[in-house]
């Protein structure tokens, strides 16, 4: 079952380098600076799955991790979901050290996130804060914005510690 | 329920439109729709893209000041619901944007202003200069003056046509 969707992500994969080759030759008419910034710009964003690489936006230590599985028997993870992650980068002084396998809550992720509302929200970056089994977060800061939907999936301890809230 | 501005194009968003994205400085950028936010991504600057209201604005194609827009600030303070208070602010609203649409209209119609006397005098010039492609020479000659002249066309041709039609 991994094997067929990991198939079928790498043929999404190469549709979508397909349409943004095609992006590329059809952009090729304007302007040479244009057509590099709209091939970076025009990426299209999806769920974190292993080997995402996250940024931590806690003071636990760690400055990235790298996801290992998404919890609650999921395949994907989106925003606001918890995940397993090996830390790959740390602070010399931290609680936690490279290569400590962690669970993590999501708090920003690129992949557009539906409200009920309807509307949409996505964020600039995948960014993550560690949290013990229990779900309390590891460290006691949290950096940058943070998104209510946390409320919904009952991560109220990290919210009481962001500083914005989206 | 808010209605919110593009930050792009500034139209309003309404509820289940569009994507608001957040920075990590926390600034959100709502958008109305994908064209926006694409421009977006390409770091254009909305005060030079022709279609935007910023760009209007800026350059005097819209107008920037009038009292009909303070009715519109962002107040953070939920007001209680009152019924008479809504029923009355929803008059207000549609007597608002009539009189604001009218300001716009006579600000367009002021704006335009200078051009009729632009048209003739280029259309005079034209005249001059073409009507060697109207008028025959020979007929300029005897006649001077500038009015295109009356051509005599013979009615034969609807007999013909007749008689293909019957074929």
């Amino acid at each position: 079952m991994a094997a067929s969707l990991a198939s079928k992500w790498s043929r999404v994969g190469r549709s979508l380098l397909g349409g943004l080759g095609n992006n590329l030759s059809g952009l090729s008419s304007t302007s040479h600076e244009m057509a590099s910034g709209n091939f970076l710009s025009q990426q299209q964003r999806t769920f974190i799955q292993m080997r995402t690489v996250l940024k931590v936006v806690d003071n636990s230590g760690a400055k990235t991790v790298m996801c290992i599985q998404p919890l609650k028997g999921r395949k994907v993870a989106r925003l606001g979901d918890t995940i397993v992650a090996s830390v790959k980068e740390a602070m010399p002084t931290g609680k936690v050290k490279k290569g400590q396998v962690v669970h993590a809550v999501v708090v920003r992720a690129a992949m557009q996130h539906g409200r009920f509302d309807g509307s949409e929200v996505r964020f600039d970056d995948n960014a993550v804060v560690l949290v013990n089994k229990a779900g309390e977060p590891t460290g006691t800061r949290v950096f940058g914005p943070v998104p209510h939907e946390l409320r919904r999936k009952k991560h109220v301890s990290i919210l009481t510690l962001a500083e914005h809230l989206a | 329920m808010r209605l919110e501005k593009c930050w792009f194009c500034s139209s309003t968003v309404y509820p289940g439109h569009g994507i608001q994205f957040v920075r990590n400085d926390a600034k959100i950028f709502r958008f109305c729709r994908s064209k926006c936010h694409k421009n977006f991504k390409m770091k254009r600057n909305p005060r030079k893209v022709k279609w935007t209201k910023a760009y209007r604005r800026l350059h005097g194609k819209d107008m920037t000041q009038d009292s009909t827009f303070e009715f519109e600030r962002k107040r953070n303070r939920p007001e209680r619901y009152d019924r008479n208070l809504a029923e009355n602010t929803l008059k207000a609203i549609k007597k608002i944007d009539k009189i604001r649409v009218a300001r716009e209209e006579r600000h367009h119609k002021l704006r335009m202003k200078g051009k009729k006397a632009k048209e003739q005098k280029e259309a005079a010039i034209e005249l001059e200069q073409g009507i060697h492609l109207v008028k025959a020479p020979s007929v300029l000659a005897q006649d001077q003056s500038l009015t295109l002249p009356k051509i005599k066309v013979k009615v034969q041709a609807q007999a013909e046509e007749n008689q293909a039609m019957e074929e």
